[in-house]
């Protein structure tokens, strides 16, 4: 008898690979068993493990909607030696994946909200169906506001979706970098600056950042001056994760362990972390 | 009830036991005392201070193969380790059987870890009591006690001629070889044990986690990891994929919060960048954030920790420290 590990993954096939950025593509994978298929239910803040078999394993926030609507779908970020291995995986090859983990973006609390999400770089990839799940459920949100930062032009994630999301009724769609080139006619300043200039109101207000440490830090202070208070702000951690279990101890932080009760908080949440990200 | 039983019972007794299970007991290996699985009862050896590593790798092996990867014309299968016999543990100290019971919190809690649940129930504990102390022990400060049968299922105890034995739980009963006869003398009093003040620290942990004491201490820490190595409640783990030869398997290994690079994301990111910081990420661990999620001390007191660092970072000393930096903080 097959003992039902928790850490042997599903196994998936990759279905398409769409390069978004030079060292960011979009995967679409297929789950095999048509049984666990159709029990993978998943929401925006979620995470699964991808494995690519021989190189190892890491955690990725799931970038899709829903398994029925859109599959499933990482953007994966060429950094390492698991990711250059997905990302040199060809449709119709085999990788595993183990999830859904972990909580998710409360964004049913944010009905009636206006909303700011705030993304850098891969940060953007959580963010992404909070996005689309607005706007699905355009009506029940007040203004939307984008605020989505790279490094490059090129580097800016989903450019795709971009006319969709401009086109969006009570929608807005900012973009910066911080280095233009030849053909760049938008911003070219930094995130947080960039939340200064916009001064989103804090007023029945939620704020979704995601981006690199640097560029948390001084959007919360920017966020901080314009009035959000720590219950109005909400990330998704970064962590070390290794089995998200709860077990292996590597992502945990305080009383935390980030893969189980996280990744998504408030900044009221991990202020009262005893050890602070 | 206690029964009795003489050295060659005992002997005996291992010997019927080697027939259905493995059997993992302390045996000399040229200077160190190991928990190995034996061939034969001779083997063992019974006359021993704390062993050089817990029986914890029985559980959690220092690596194991967690599944393989097997491609037959193209077909990915992932075929997951399984336990193939029933085991004892033969000989073990009750500060050892409360790290197992320790080590049971993370791992048998749901989403439970399938392969350590299964060693588990098909491993018995046959413990033995310890008419000595070392100078490092401090069981008694931890929840246990020399003399401690809470967490196995047979415990031994030596006296002058043999050794009594006292059977713990059901499963122990079916162990028990046949013929025993009732023990009617005295059970010898445990060694006596000071004192370590954990609770008064424990509960003063909060206040003390910015305390600059954690880069003071840590000051001389190598980093060297031989705390997490012979600890049996340290259980911090890491994944890896090896592939050699057109074999692929995922790896499980022993890890330690003390090494450079233990929460390292693969962005650059880590939360502890100074040995201060990961010196006070294992003392928390233990003393702070597994009482609050399982309500018991991540310590049994084994003191290996103590007598293997090569710096003297003694836990005893961390937390009579600690107790006086509150006791300073709360007089001014």
């Amino acid at each position: 008898m097959g003992l039902e590990s928790p850490f042997v993954p599903y196994l998936a096939t990759l279905k398409t690979a769409i390069q978004l950025t030079p060292d960011i593509k979009l995967l679409n994978v297929e789950l095999e068993d048509p049984d666990i298929r159709a029990n993978f239910d998943y929401k925006p803040g979620q995470f699964a493990l991808l494995s690519a078999f021989g190189e190892g394993e890491a955690p990725f926030g799931i970038v899709s909607l829903s398994l029925q609507k859109d599959g499933l779908e990482f953007a994966v970020r060429r950094i390492g030696t698991v990711t250059r291995a997905l990302q040199e995986l060809e449709p119709g090859d085999t990788l595993g994946v183990r999830g859904p983990f972990g909580n998710c973006f409360p964004l049913e609390d944010y009905v009636r909200k206006n909303i700011i999400v705030i993304g850098g770089g891969i940060g953007m990839a959580p963010l992404r169906p909070v996005i689309n799940r607005i706007l699905e459920r355009r009506n029940d949100y007040k203004e939307l506001l984008i605020i989505n930062g790279a490094r490059t032009p090129q580097d800016l994630v989903f450019q795709p979706e971009f006319p969709a999301w401009m086109k969006a009724p009570g929608t807005k769609l900012e973009l910066t970098v911080d280095r233009g080139d030849e053909d760049w006619k938008g911003r070219v300043a930094l995130v947080p600056d960039v939340v200064k200039e916009l001064a989103p109101s804090p007023d029945s207000a939620i704020a979704i950042i995601c981006g690199p440490p640097i560029m948390i830090r001084f959007t919360l202070a920017r966020l901080r001056d314009l009035g959000f208070k720590d219950n109005q702000i909400v990330t998704t951690l970064e962590a070390k994760m290794k089995c998200g279990l709860g077990k292996c101890a590597r992502c945990n932080l305080g009383e935390k362990y980030v893969c189980q009760d996280g990744p998504v908080f408030t900044l009221e949440q991990i202020s009262q972390f005893l050890e602070q990200p | 009830m206690n029964l009795f039983a003489s050295k060659d019972d005992l002997i005996r007794w291992i010997g019927e036991l080697l027939k259905e299970h493995i059997v993992i007991a302390p045996v000399q290996v040229q200077e160190q005392t190991l928990f190995q699985p034996i061939s034969k009862a001779e083997e063992v050896v019974f006359d021993f201070n704390n062993t050089t590593l817990s029986p914890k790798g029985w559980f959690l092996p220092p690596t194991e193969t967690l599944f393989s990867v097997q491609k037959d014309d193209g077909k990915v299968e992932l075929v997951p380790t399984q336990v193939e016999r029933d085991a004892v543990i033969f000989g073990l100290h009750p500060c050892d059987a409360r790290g197992i019971a320790l080590m049971d919190k993370p791992f048998l809690e749901e989403p439970s870890d399938t392969l350590y649940r299964e060693r588990r129930n098909r491993t018995a504990l046959i413990g033995l009591a310890c008419r000595q102390a070392q100078p490092e022990c401090f069981c008694t400060s931890m929840g246990s006690a020399p003399d401690d049968p809470s967490n196995v299922d047979i415990l031994l105890t030596e006296v002058e001629d043999g050794y009594i034995v006292q059977v713990v739980t059901e499963k122990g009963k079916t162990l028990l070889p046949k013929g025993l006869a009732e023990y009617k003398g005295k059970v010898p009093a445990p060694p006596e044990l000071k004192a370590v003040p954990t609770r008064e620290v424990i509960s003063a942990m909060r206040e003390l986690f910015n305390d600059p004491y954690w880069e003071q201490v840590a000051d001389r820490c190598l980093h060297c990891n031989i705390c997490a190595y012979v600890c049996p409640t340290c259980y911090c783990f890491d994944m890896r994929d090896y592939a050699d030869k057109g074999k692929v398997e995922r790896v499980r290994s022993w890890e330690s919060c003390q090494s450079p690079g233990f929460s390292l994301t693969a962005g650059g990111y880590d939360p502890r960048t100074t040995k201060g910081e990961r010196l006070r990420q294992r003392f928390y661990h233990k003393l702070f954030y597994f009482p609050e999620q399982f309500q018991d001390v991540a310590c049994v007191g084994c003191g290996r920790c103590v007598r293997d660092c090569p710096v003297n970072i003694d836990i005893r000393e961390v937390i009579s420290n600690l107790q006086q930096v509150t006791e300073a903080k709360s007089g001014s």
